[in-house]
């Protein structure tokens, strides 16, 4: 008897999302996904990194439109109010988005380096060939001090 | 056989050309590079004029980056040995020639001169003194990189190397640019190539200052701990093949 009102305040203490919430929530993914449409049209956003963007606003739209799923996620996290376990998913992903992107961002900031590197040895190669071409050897000039442009 | 000598430089207009000619009169044989690692000033002007050869990354991307830039043209343009020094005056061009013969003579693949080895006859010597902070992350460095090489370093900070062309491909290819000096030697080792210090004197620096302030020393080597921790769990490569 003890057990059974206990699990009767626990279903009752369940908080749903109400629809006025899913309806919000459907519109703003639509808008979301929209903006996004926008941004790869104008060249604003590459296609390989709109992919996930849409994949989070499709998500959005599928909680909005079957709010069992959330329910049972909610459940299964032992959350009793929907709209906390929402905000934890939505907090999880976009941690995941963020990482995702410092990951890109350091492949990004090696390619800039090397592309730098790159570029400073062609340009010592240049210059020791014209000092193999022109007037000795770069090497010679150091031996005996002097300055190489007079 | 070739050597080539290179010179990180960052806004060291003051004291690269004296470098330069330093190196020029102490190794005659060797072509001098000095990679001006986006200098502000006229680094690269100078460089050019003391007659070295000036390979200049378009902004500024930490040492690590342009002692990369080093081993890169090493490798690439065919030298059997190369060297690097300090472009502020601090490393006196005499002692590269005594880590290159190290190598040279095969007994190392990289050998890294020190200036707190035991041997060095004056250990932590009249010419060199190193603020509180300084010798704190020292000490700290070297206890850890001991731990993780299993090898003893006395100087793990040391900027002034030589090598063989096993290690111009390990670094030309693998090289943090955060944590050059460190992460460098603990990758060496775990690559299976053979690392040695070698005592050397070193002088005070002749111009421009550390960056080192106590709270971003405490930083660096909070960072440096890191660097190694995560070091150790890094897949091998192929590498070490000549």
């Amino acid at each position: 008897m003890n057990f059974l009102s206990l699990a009767a305040t626990a279903d009752s203490a369940k908080v749903h999302l109400t629809s006025q919430t899913r309806i919000v929530a459907a519109v703003l993914a639509l808008l979301f996904m929209l903006l996004i449409l926008d941004l790869i049209r104008r060249d604003r956003l590459q296609e390989r990194y709109s992919v996930i963007w849409f994949v989070a606003g499709l998500g959005m739209l599928v909680g909005a439109a079957f709010p069992g799923i959330l329910e049972f996620v909610a459940d299964l996290m032992g959350v009793r109010d929907t709209n906390v376990a929402l905000f934890s998913i939505v907090l999880l992903l976009l941690l995941g988005l963020a990482l995702n992107f410092s990951v890109i961002m350091s492949r990004q900031a090696a390619q800039i380096t090397r592309l730098a590197q790159e570029r400073a040895i062609e340009q010592a190669r240049a210059q020791a060939a014209e000092g193999r071409n022109g007037n000795g050897a770069p090497t010679a000039d150091v031996r005996t001090g002097e300055h190489r442009r007079t | 056989m070739r050597t080539l000598v290179f010179i990180p430089a960052w806004n060291e207009e003051a004291s690269v050309a004296e470098v330069i000619a330093d190196v020029g009169k102490t190794l005659p044989a060797a072509d001098v590079l000095v990679v001006d690692d986006g200098s502000g000033d006229a680094t690269g002007a100078r460089a050019r004029e003391a007659g070295a050869l000036v390979a200049t990354l378009p902004f500024n991307q930490g040492l690590g980056a342009a002692l990369q830039t080093g081993y890169l043209y090493a490798l690439r343009e065919g030298y059997d040995f190369c060297a690097h020094l300090d472009a502020d005056g601090q490393h006196p061009p005499a002692e590269v020639v005594r880590l290159l013969a190290e190598v040279e003579s095969d007994r190392a693949d990289l050998v890294i001169g020190s200036r707190f080895h035991e041997g060095a006859g004056e250990a932590e010597s009249d010419d060199y003194r190193a603020t509180l902070s300084r010798r704190i992350g020292i000490s700290v460095f070297r206890f850890f990189l001991t731990l993780a090489t299993r090898q003893r370093f006395t100087d793990t900070t040391s900027g002034m190397r030589a090598a063989n062309r096993r290690v111009m491909q390990l670094f030309s290819e693998n090289y943090s640019p955060d944590f050059a000096e460190i992460e460098s030697l603990q990758l060496a080792v775990r690559e299976g190539l053979r690392v040695e210090e070698v005592p050397v004197r070193m002088l005070e620096r002749a111009g421009g200052s550390s960056f080192l302030t106590p709270v971003r020393s405490a930083f660096f080597i909070f960072k440096g701990v890191v660097v190694l921790l995560v070091g150790q769990f890094r897949p091998r490569h192929a590498g070490g093949e000549g």
